[in-house]
């Protein structure tokens, strides 16, 4: 009997931690699963990892990864040929999303979170809001692998030397930025995206915040509204007055770079790029973050806030199989892995973990961070990025245009923002 | 040889060509008529029609896009045709341009184009490239290079010149060494010497090799993408954006591919037109 006893402890101990699971994970094993992966920090940060989802299901990954630019140009050839090749993709539901689902990109997620979802996934541990990002016309297109928005990155050593405070408001920005013009020639005093189809998610709360918008009240899509012209022209004078040369080419690799260099004093970037940010030990000492300031005139603030997330291609072959691709990496233990990273979770319970509480205070930043994350998470939305179209792409270069008109002094915002009233309305 | 063997032989040649006219029908018919086939808006709610090449007409982008593919085609061509020559020239006459210093003066075009872009965006910077340092520092004002709206497009011509000019040298240089020399050595004897004799003599001979190069390089350049896409993606305003990157632009990013195609169609015809434009003219300065 005693015999029995031990065999069966070490029988239990010994058994791999998938098969304790009520849900079988290697219902697919043997199969062979494509991802194509836009090169966020998301993607580098969970690579060492990937090893543990083949030994726990038995499927084998072959991963693609590409910047920006080329993985969108990879996807869009993949699927517009409707080819299997991709089984799971990234995407961004406030760009893509109605336009993807309308061409049939996307597999509808529904009946696989009904009938092959592990027990203990948690679905509804996703914010409402990012949960619904995903879902178009009643159907879930993609689960949301982080979150993430403009952030107001600024250094306290410069405004301390120039005896500069911190801008409290969004109107303060340009007299904040005369200061620090005028105290040290070698930095720029603000660094912001100029180039086409990338100004939108950096330029939504100017407009937003002044109490602008992309819509009259009657829902009819426009730019040459008071409140959306003097968030333009904040946004392309800041540029233009105090911004680095070339602004018009400059995304967020520019700026980040700029930024991370020390030849920045402000910006409004990416909460992604933070992690990347804090790999130079002087910016750890000097860098601070924030929550763009608020319109003193109008008190709102209204941050862009926006997730990337993981979908399974409609023409994929595998689907169940990838499904379960991300089921893994989204569960709360991967998402926990990835918080260690930098990479702020998508996920309520791993945000608010005593894990990452814990690392968010190992520094000042981390806590900054973190705080002005649950901040946006909370009052803000993507919607405050674009005009929202079903032709969101062509909205974004529209917008992008205008800025660069602005930044390059070839019209005011009013000008500039009242002649595409008919473009954006075709888009609609 | 028998009838019945000429026939035999004629039906072996026909199956050991099958296989290259299989690789040709789906290589290139296929995706030639596909893109026609879109381009007349094949595959869309609106059917078949020609209201895409209509829209062509009405789209003011696409005119603007016409206009700076054709203004890059013309400069850079020019430059590189007259730079590529005078290259020739120098390798051709100077012993100590022999060897490595041939090789590095040549290997330009070797680069891929995606390297010259990248090689570009650093030099080019405002604010923290060399070429402005090197402004600065002989006393001129910086330039804003690819992110001015007005220079940008001939910033782009002048880089594809840096890395092109060296492959029409090389080809100038080839033909300026099969020159027979009778033609010199007469020339010499009625007077024509420097100047004079590269005007009348020279130039004229190496005709048929210019037009060989600008049929070359017009292909590539009517297509003009990489480096653009690369270092501007089609900006400031649409200031960089030829008919390559508006269609790229239309297809991938904003998923329009019927229009694209009838973009890409329109710029096939363009392409066509001026290799058939140089090759007439080619035969009739053949000497």
């Amino acid at each position: 009997m005693r015999f029995l006893t031990v065999c069966s402890v070490i029988a239990i101990a010994t058994t791999p931690a998938w098969s304790q699971d009520a849900f079988n994970w290697r219902k697919h094993e043997g199969q062979t699963i494509n991802l194509l992966l836009n090169n966020l920090s998301w993607t580098p940060a969970l690579r060492p990892k990937l090893h543990e989802f083949t030994e726990k299901t038995g499927i084998k990954i072959r991963v693609e990864a590409f910047s920006e630019e080329q993985y969108r140009a990879r996807l869009s050839t993949l699927m517009q040929a409707k080819s299997s090749d991709v089984d799971v993709f990234m995407t961004l539901p406030s760009r893509e999303a109605p336009l993807f689902q309308q061409s049939g990109w996307y597999a509808d997620l529904g009946p696989l979170l009904k009938s092959a979802t592990n027990p203990e996934y948690d679905y509804n541990d996703f914010s409402k809001a990012l949960r619904e990002s995903g879902v178009v016309d009643g159907k879930v297109t993609s689960i949301p692998i982080n979150v993430e928005g403009p952030l107001f990155y600024w250094r306290r050593d410069v405004f301390e030397k120039c005896k500069v405070a911190k801008p409290d408001f969004l109107e303060d920005l340009p007299d904040a930025a005369a200061k620090i013009k005028a105290c040290d020639s070698n930095i720029y005093p603000w660094a912001g995206r100029g180039l086409r189809g990338t100004v939108g998610y950096s330029l939504g709360a100017f407009i937003y915040n002044m109490g602008g918008d992309f819509k009259t009240p009657e829902g009819k899509a426009t730019l040459c509204l008071p409140g959306t012209i003097k968030g333009l022209q904040l946004y392309g004078d800041l540029l233009r007055n105090f911004g680095p040369p070339g602004a018009t080419n400059h995304t967020f690799t520019q700026v980040m770079d700029l930024l991370g260099q020390g030849r920045v004093a402000m910006t409004n970037e990416s909460s992604n790029e933070f992690p990347v940010l804090m790999k130079r030990p002087e910016r750890v000492q000097d860098i601070g973050v924030a929550v763009l300031p608020k319109s003193r005139e109008t008190g709102i603030s209204k941050p862009v806030v926006i997730n990337w997330s993981l979908s399974v291609s409609g023409f994929s072959a595998k689907q169940e199989a990838a499904w379960y691709f991300l089921q893994w990496a989204t569960a709360k233990d991967t998402q926990a892995f990835l918080a260690d990273a930098g990479i702020a979770p998508s996920r309520a319970s791993v945000f608010a973990s005593e894990k990452f509480s814990k690392w968010a205070a190992e520094n000042r930043p981390r806590g900054e961070w973190v705080k002005a994350l649950q901040e946006i998470a909370q009052t803000g939305s993507s919607a405050y990025q674009t005009p929202t179209l079903s032709r969101t792409p062509e909205a974004r270069e529209i917008l992008s245009n205008v800025v660069q008109q602005i930044v390059l002094g070839q019209a005011d915002a009013k000008t500039a923002a009242c002649a595409v009233t008919e473009q954006v309305q075709a888009l609609q | 040889m028998p009838k019945e063997g000429q026939a035999q032989v004629a039906l072996s040649v026909r199956w050991m060509v099958l296989p290259a006219v299989i690789l040709t029908l789906a290589m290139v018919v296929f995706p030639l008529g596909y893109a026609i086939y879109l381009s007349f808006g094949g595959g869309s709610a609106s059917g078949l029609g020609v209201s895409l090449y209509a829209r062509l007409f009405s789209d003011p982008v696409f005119w603007s896009s016409l206009k700076i593919t054709l203004g890059l085609f013309v400069a850079a061509l020019a430059l590189q045709l007259v730079l590529g020559t005078a290259l020739a020239l120098l390798l051709n006459r100077y012993d100590v341009v022999r060897g490595l210093v041939r090789t590095a003066i040549l290997s330009p075009f070797m680069i891929p184009p995606v390297v010259v872009g990248m090689i570009a965006i650093v030099v080019l910077d405002p604010g923290l490239g060399a070429a402005n340092w090197v402004l600065q520092s002989i006393g001129l004002p910086p330039l804003l290079w690819l992110a001015s709206p007005e220079w940008s497009l001939l910033v782009v011509a002048l880089i594809d010149t840096w890395q092109w000019t060296p492959f029409v040298a090389l080809i100038v240089l080839g033909g300026l060494q099969s020159l027979p020399g009778r033609v010199y050595e007469a020339a010499e004897i009625d007077g024509a010497i420097g100047l004079k004799r590269f005007w009348y003599v020279t130039l004229p001979l190496l005709g048929p090799t210019l037009l060989t190069v600008a049929v070359l390089r017009s292909v590539d350049l009517l297509r003009f993408f990489d480096i653009i896409y690369i270092t501007t993606q089609g900006g400031p305003g649409n200031a960089t954006t030829t008919l390559n990157i508006y269609a790229y632009k239309l297809g991938f990013e904003f998923m329009d591919v019927g229009y694209a195609s009838s973009l890409m169609i329109a710029l096939a015809i363009i392409v066509f037109g001026s290799v058939l434009f140089f090759t007439v003219l080619r035969k009739k300065v053949t000497w």
